[in-house]
């Protein structure tokens, strides 16, 4: 059998990334560094994709990995100088190994139990890690790597445009219509000739990779990391409402969701500050209760063309 | 919703490996050449008239009580400065402008505010936030970007184990916090007083009691119960009831102006009445002695800076050390002039201090250059309305000295050391 | 004999403090159990029961105790609201809530969570304020507890107690427990499902509201906007342990984490008890999913 060919919804995309890209090269570090927090929470937004988008597993508690991405960043790079792309690999890794065994026990529960099971995996990990000086026990784990923006930036790029590439060809794959399946019904899942808990758990681990990524990047940029904001349930809130605003499980709704969450953030962080977090409320309740596939759902249906072209 | 499945030939699947593959490789090829590719800094081209100094301050959430004084202070010594000639640099004087964001008390805010204040706002030099957990995430941006950095708020000594070039700390560290108040119970022949010391689990707190465990141990005192609580804790009476069962007379610790609440408050609802009780930060604040009201009375802490102390240009000439800045009349004086600044407290005096001695530094290094002013504050040993200042190799204050105060009869009195005290320590603590 | 008596007085707390955590759940696991949806929101509107105690205090005077009630009838209102806004469009004519739905409350009621804590920000502004109350203490033996807290967990257990009442021995609460068990069920015992899974709705708002009142006697100076992040946790955990949907399920729920906190507290370190409490969740539901209760 023959893949479809790419539709536009990839092409756009791509062109997308590679304005972000000119824009960090030509616009200078003022710009780019708008732009990196804009990727992080595009990459983040991509992660949890994986596992609410396409699986309907409502995970509250992914910051979790991006946690172990910076606490793997931050350690690799603090106590033992090694490069920090080395760091992010390994924050990859650990978000994949964590998600793998997190997964396992976790993904038996369906439904709200595995949503409270991911809040409170998350508050439990942060007491573990006060525990521990290696962690430092509270306290920060700082590195200085003097001024790399162009280091920063293009990693979490590359990230993203995997994520994107990753996300496009699943939710076109027959895996990816088994993932989907499990939304609905997870005996259907196992129709593609691949068991539902396996499926479940690729979703899971591939979201536990890219947020360990992610994290990694998040710590490198800001030159370290601190158990309370490592932890911040903010960052899973944010995410959550990012993939809902945008549409859930689509190719496109993650990166539309981080913008239209982060852009008017950065400006109201500093005038007013809970403007932003208020709104972001408003839409998810809004979207969630009329447009349960978010702006791309809506974009659909008001435009027939939309509707073969956006995914 | 989507298009019914397809199955992924093959082929097709080796290519999208393939070409992941090839991303991973070559963007990482990419970014390691970008990793030891030195950019040129934002806001490059200093701006040549005012010097603008940025900071984020907690105006609410957790450390709003100190954060408020702490602004009022700055902007105090500001327009002290501003009114007084400015800053001179090379014979032209430029005013100070202060570019702040509240940061809501969130350790998860800094690090964007400060990205943003370095690189949108252009600021050329910066203030730490309120508190040793959010100077700790400020920090690392000031190495990261190449800004000299004072911290008026942030004390804990780890700060200063980082190997920052940037950051220098114009408060006593954390570890000398309860010195005079062990120093006091010493000299006054209660060195047989079993102590206990429990504390919140933030890096001040836990830097701060650590040292004070170790002080006192040094002294040969009695620790009999030494524990931290974590912010989650809403229940301290089982820290209490333990400290009270090992036979502790005496309590030192605490944590910000809600632990001194919580402890005081705790205390008489699990009926134990110390002797000496010393905790950190809270009790300098009048806000303590109005949500306690007796209870507060006879509570000691230790304190950066009262204005009932006073350094004049007088004791610097005495001492040989040069003056700059206002005196305490005038900073008070100008501090009352802000809005909603109520009395100073020593989280006033430490950040207007840190402004001060940023100017001081700028005007020494005759230049706004980052490499200049940190030589020139690293090198500084001068005297402010707020003590002297003097940092070690590592950026960490050596030269300011704290005092112990206490609540006497709704009003606060410095009581150690002897030097400056305007009364002494009245023993044992009665609960009202 | 030391070490005894800190047992002893650290159970003592733990039990007292495991009350109030039990009622603080409780109105969860009323709308949890009946209606089938967990409000992600549910730690918000204790924030706002804790911020109506402050207030009535403030302005009236009135202690934690006698602002209960009073939290109660906002939290009915409030309640009523809720269930039309959210809740409705879900669960009519439905029989049994689907995945889709459950996704879908969870979304909405999260987005709220969000909203309801920022709006709190912005009116109470993000500063922590409590609300002074200390009747004294009380000696018994060699445990002296504060009255304060002792009186919360009376009330507590009293006001479990009531909804079992209420559940068990009148009209609407039968009709209730039918909704619970089967939607259908509800209109062969003559009464419309919407009205009853309002009414159970309301309650629960209720019970949170005024839990979220009597919490304030242990939190002296902890009421803030964002104290749901902590609560909401902990009444998920207690509504798992006891079983959603069992009355007294929450008071075994509540009881066993405050003891398990205090005691662990004593013998290894705040964060080890906290994490423990939390983990506890993770065994229970592989291992007796329909809670430790029967």
């Amino acid at each position: 059998m023959k893949i479809e060919k790419p539709g536009l919804t990839l092409y756009g995309l791509c062109i997308v990334m590679a304005l972000l890209a000119s824009a960090a090269l030509l616009l200078g570090v003022a710009v780019s560094s708008i732009l990196l927090l804009l990727l992080i929470y595009a990459a983040l937004a991509y992660s949890i994709n994986f596992i609410t988008g396409m699986m309907g597993y409502v995970d509250f508690g992914h910051v979790l990995f991006m946690a172990i991405g910076s606490y793997a960043l931050a350690t690799l790079v603090s106590y033992y100088g090694a490069n920090p792309l080395l760091g992010v690999g390994l924050g990859a890794l650990l978000g994949l190994v964590f998600a793998l065994g997190i997964g396992l026990v976790i993904l038996r529960f369906r439904g709200v139990y595995f949503a409270i099971a991911t809040v409170v995996l998350v508050l439990a990990a942060y007491n573990i890690v006060l525990q521990f000086p290696q962690l430092g026990a509270g306290g920060e784990i700082i590195f200085n790597l003097t001024f790399q923006p162009l280091a920063t930036y293009f990693t979490i790029w590359t990230i993203v445009l995997i994520e994107i590439v990753l996300t496009y060809y699943v939710n076109r794959s027959r895996i990816g219509f088994g993932i989907r399946a499990i939304k609905n019904e997870e005996d259907a899942a196992s129709s593609v000739g691949v068991s539902p808990r396996t499926l479940k758990l690729t979703g899971y681990m591939l979201g536990g990779l890219f947020g360990g990524a992610a994290g990694a990047v998040y710590a490198w940029s800001i030159s370290g990391v601190t158990a309370g904001p490592a932890f911040d349930f903010t960052f899973s809130l944010l995410m959550l409402a990012m993939i809902i605003i945008g549409g859930v499980g689509t190719s496109i709704g993650p990166l539309l969701g981080a913008v239209v969450v982060y852009i008017p953030s950065y400006f109201l962080l500093t005038t007013v500050a809970q403007a932003q977090p208020l709104m972001i409320g408003l839409l998810v309740i809004i979207m969630a209760l009329f447009l349960p596939d978010g702006i791309v759902g809506l974009l659909r249906r008001s435009n027939q063309r939309l509707r073969l072209v956006l995914e | 919703m989507q298009a019914k499945p397809r199955r992924l030939a093959t082929r097709t699947t080796a290519i999208i490996v393939i070409v992941i593959v090839a991303l991973v490789v070559a963007s990482g090829g990419g970014v390691y050449y970008y990793v030891n590719y030195v950019a040129r800094p934002p806001c490059a081209s200093a701006p040549s008239g005012n010097i603008k100094v940025g900071f984020t301050i907690s105006l609410t959430g957790t450390y709003n009580v100190e954060g408020g004084k702490s602004l009022a202070g700055i902007q105090a010594a500001a327009s002290w400065i501003n009114d007084n000639g400015g800053v001179t640099v090379n014979g032209k004087a430029r005013n100070i402008t202060l570019d702040y964001y509240d940061d809501q008390s969130s350790s998860t805010l800094v690090p964007q505010l400060y990205t943003k204040i370095i690189t949108q706002d252009c600021a050329q030099f910066l203030l730490a936030p309120y508190s040793s957990g959010l100077t700790g995430a400020a920090a690392p941006l000031a190495e990261q970007y190449n800004r000299v950095m004072l911290s008026h708020g942030g004390s804990s000594d780890t700060i200063w184990t980082h190997g920052y070039q940037n950051v220098f700390g114009v408060l006593s560290p954390a570890s000398t916090y309860f010195k005079n108040a062990i120093d006091w119970l010493v000299a006054n022949n209660h060195s047989g007083d079993k102590l206990a010391i429990l504390h919140a689990d933030d890096t001040f707190s836990t830097a701060a009691s650590a040292a004070a465990a170790n002080y006192a141990a040094g002294l040969h005192l009695d620790v009999v119960y030494n524990d931290k609580y974590s912010a989650t804790t809403q229940d301290l009476s089982t820290q209490l009831i333990a400290a009270k069962a090992a036979g502790a007379e005496d309590l030192l610790g605490g944590g910000h102006f809600d632990d001194g609440l919580k402890i005081v408050h705790q205390l008489s609802s699990v009926g134990w009445t110390p002797k000496f009780i010393s905790l950190l930060v809270a009790v300098t604040e009048p806000e303590f002695q109005q949500q306690l009201g007796g209870a507060a009375n006879l509570v000691t802490g230790p304190s950066q800076w009262e204005t009932i102390v006073t350094y004049s240009p007088a004791t610097a000439q005495a001492a040989n050390i040069p003056w700059y800045g206002p005196n305490e009349t005038q900073f008070v004086n100008y501090y009352s002039k802000q809005s909603n600044a109520g009395s100073p407290t020593y989280h006033s005096g430490e950040a207007g201090a840190a402004v001060v001695v940023l100017a001081d530094a700028i005007q020494t290094a005759k230049s706004t250059d980052t490499t200049n002013v940190r030589q020139a504050i690293s090198n500084m040993h001068i005297m402010t309305f707020f003590g002297q200042f003097k940092v070690d190799a590592t950026g960490k204050q050596s030269g300011h000295s704290m005092v112990l105060v206490q609540w006497q009869s709704g009003g606060l009195a410095v009581v150690a050391p002897d030097a400056v005290a305007s009364g002494t320590v009245k023993y044992p603590y009665t609960g009202s | 004999m030391v070490a005894a008596e800190l047992i002893v007085t650290d159970l003592a707390f733990g039990l007292m403090l495991g009350c109030v955590f039990s009622v603080v759940a409780h109105g969860l696991n009323m709308i949890w159990g009946v209606v089938k949806v967990v409000n992600i929101a549910h730690g918000e509107f204790i924030m706002l029961g804790a911020y109506g105690a402050y207030f009535l205090n403030l302005f009236a005077g009135l202690t934690p105790l006698e602002t209960a009630p009073v939290d109660a009838a906002i939290g009915l209102l409030v309640g009523y609201a809720f269930y039309y806004a959210f809740l409705h469009r879900e669960l009519r004519n439905k029989e049994t809530i689907t995945l889709q739905s459950e996704m879908v409350t969870l979304a909405a009621t999260f987005g709220l969570s969000l909203f309801v804590s920022n709006l709190a920000i912005i009116l109470f502004t993000g500063n922590p304020v409590g609300v002074n109350y200390n009747p004294g203490t009380l000696q018994f033996g060699y445990v002296r507890v504060p009255l304060a807290a002792l009186y919360v967990a009376i009330l507590s257990v009293l006001i479990i107690m009531g909804t079992w009442l209420f559940l068990e021995r009148t009209f609407i609460g039968s009709a209730i427990r039918a909704y619970a068990q089967d939607v259908t069920a509800t209109e062969l015992v003559g009464a419309n499902p919407a009205k009853v899974a309002s009414l159970a709705t309301a309650l629960g708002f209720a019970v949170t509201m005024a839990g979220g009142a009597l919490l304030t006697v242990w939190i002296p100076v902890g009421i803030n906007p964002l104290m749901g992040a902590l609560y909401a946790p902990i009444s998920f955990v207690i509504v798992v342990l006891g079983g959603p949907g069992k009355m007294w399920g929450s008071l075994v729920g509540g009881l066993t984490l405050g003891v398990v906190i205090d005691l662990l507290q004593a013998f290894t370190t705040a964060q080890i008890a906290y994490a423990a409490a939390f983990l506890i969740l993770i065994p229970v539901l592989v291992f007796r999913p329909e809670g430790l209760l029967k």
